[in-house]
């Protein structure tokens, strides 16, 4: 059914496969951007990546730098402003962040810097308070599962306040998403897993949460679709340059899907066990979505039904009574965290992920008061969110 | 030169009327109910001192600013201070959907009727609050369909305190 009213937006170009990287100074040349800088942080240049990012420029007539490699792993107001005044500094034009969520999302803060020609990023925090277009902006993910790349959501640390900074407008999207598996193909098998079950919660959340419209519920589809079939591929061969570059995709499509249909219950507890028990982000994300299910049950029956299609193919799904289809897919998706969890060591339980019970009254606290929750198809109150982590441990 | 027909902007006066009677009321009940229910004095307890809220309906009003003063929230219709906390519905029509009340809150978000500028875990604050206002004002039949679940409050409170602020607390504003 189709929802009363929605909304759908996504305007960045998506290039994707074999040499894909090569192909950024002819698309750097259609945005007029001829000196960009590039954003990055220490694991992708010790990683060889810059080296392969480098390469691909060998045979372009396009300047690239300066590069800026020292992006932190939560980055902050400071880390931006710094970069920004490089840019300057450098006369450049445009932006290439290369790396996962943390130098894109630095890249997107830059942009709004530069752009508004501003020294503080705070002016700009909050829903829809950019007014025009930014810098040509590229991104090259490294890791596949934020989504980042599609996104039009950036979360930068205030170091002065002490709080993080939320900022969401369209004009944060990229101009340009290069999905190339050599970029991703150095990712160990654990971060591999996780951040595959991070954008497997995007699609899924996206798919069943309150924001959900037809547009979304296509891309989220096609991504649980590439996923099941290809993460444990990744997690087992890490140069499986298919099973990468779906990933890769699944990644960028699971973005799409959750930018324009936001995620719920499972995102507003993950991000307060990573706040309070410094979990990493896919780790959360693994362990709350069947329980997250679970407690939305009743009221997405329907949807996780016509998931299982997708997830357990369509042998499974044929075979399995429609009432019983919804119950079935959360059944498969932990069999799969157990494939995870054999292949890789990727956390089955809160236990596993080193949470405590003492820290259950704080996470809970934060999950209440995330913006995620809005969106969740069921009311989750703090003694809700108490008994969800009490299954989870 | 040709004659073409300008559309020139202009205002639906009968939605805007109704909604700056519904936001007094609310107002009014935010400022009352505030005083009577735990529950929301305790989330107005975690409020900054001189915290200000503001629902706005663009581009030309009506408004309604919560103000956090001494403890407790003052309800009014203007500011000349920019407030920590805006609900900016995009126009008219869409706040009276939301006002009327013909949509709740996480449908009214998950249509994009409205933009939140300000803290999220505020204004996460601030819907708890106003569920459990809506409860005291509105039947059950009505509050099933502007919330997930409507908040448990006994009903022998429900009902005096719906009594008490039709009665004294929307005149009184006390």
């Amino acid at each position: 059914m189709l929802p009363s009213y929605y909304e759908f937006y996504n305007p960045v170009k998506i290039i994707s496969g074999s040499k894909a990287l090569e192909n950024v100074a002819y698309e750097l040349g259609l945005l007029n951007a001829k000196r960009p800088l590039v954003i990055t942080d220490k694991g992708v240049e010790k990683a060889g990546l810059m080296d392969v990012f480098m390469n691909s420029f060998k045979s372009s007539d396009v300047e690239i730098g300066p590069v800026f490699s020292d992006v932190p792993p939560d980055s902050s107001n400071a880390t931006v402003n710094k970069i920004a005044k490089i840019y300057n500094e450098y006369k450049c034009d445009s932006l290439i962040a290369v790396g996962g969520g943390s130098p894109i999302d630095t890249a997107k803060g830059v942009n709004i810097l530069v752009t508004e020609n501003s020294d503080d990023l705070a002016e700009f925090e909050g829903a829809d308070r950019l007014t025009h277009p930014l810098k040509p902006f590229v991104v090259i993910p490294t890791t596949a599962g934020t989504g980042s790349e599609t996104t039009l959501v950036a979360v930068i640390y205030n170091e002065e306040k002490k709080v993080k900074m939320e900022f969401i407008s369209g004009y944060l999207l990229p101009d340009l998403a290069v999905l190339d598996p050599r970029m991703t193909e150095t990712m160990p098998a654990k971060i591999t897993a996780a951040t595959g079950m991070d954008a497997l919660t995007h699609a899924v959340e996206a798919y069943t949460c309150l924001q959900k419209n037809p547009v979304s519920d296509a891309y989220a589809f096609s991504a649980i679709k590439l996923i099941r079939a290809n993460l444990l591929k990744a997690v087992k061969d890490g140069k499986d340059k298919a099973a990468r570059l779906s990933m890769a995709n699944a990644a960028t499509m699971s973005g799409i899907s959750f930018s324009n249909s936001m995620v719920g219950g499972v995102h507003a507890l993950g991000h307060s066990t990573g706040a309070v028990a410094k979990v990493p982000h896919g780790v959360a994300m693994s362990v709350f979505l069947p329980h997250g299910l679970e407690y939305n049950f009743e009221k997405i029956k329907d949807s996780l039904a016509e998931l299982l299609l997708p997830f357990s193919g369509p042998d499974v799904y044929s075979a399995t009574p429609a009432e019983k289809r919804a119950e079935k897919l959360i059944e498969d998706i932990r069999e799969f965290q157990k494939e995870l969890k054999d292949a890789a060591g990727l956390p089955y339980t809160l236990k596993d992920a080193g949470v405590t019970e003492d820290m259950f009254g704080k996470i809970a606290m934060g999950a209440v008061d995330d913006g995620a929750l809005m969106m969740n198809p069921e009311e989750m109150s703090h003694d809700d969110a108490m008994k969800i982590l009490k299954k989870a441990f | 030169m040709g004659e073409y027909k300008i559309i020139k902007p202009g205002r639906k006066r009968f939605k805007s009327i109704v909604c700056k009677v519904v936001l007094v009321i609310l107002g009014r009940a935010f400022q009352v109910i505030s005083e009577k229910d735990n529950e929301i004095a305790d989330e107005i307890a975690a409020w900054p001192e001189g915290f200000k809220l503001e629902l706005n309906v663009l581009p030309f009003g009506p408004r309604l600013i919560l103000h956090k003063k001494n403890g407790r929230v003052k309800a009014k219709g203007f500011d000349d201070k920019t407030p920590d906390l805006s609900v900016n519905f995009k126009n008219v029509d869409s706040a009276f959907l939301i006002l009327t009340p013909l949509m709740g809150v996480p449908r009214g978000f998950a249509e994009h009727r409205f933009t939140v500028i300000g803290d999220v875990a505020k204004a996460m604050s601030f819907v708890r609050c106003l569920n459990l206002i809506l409860a005291y004002l509105y039947p059950d039949f009505l509050c099933k369909n502007l919330m997930r679940r409507i908040p448990h409050i006994k009903f022998t409170k429900r009902m005096t305190t719906r009594l008490y602020f039709y009665t004294i607390g929307l005149i009184t504003g006390f």
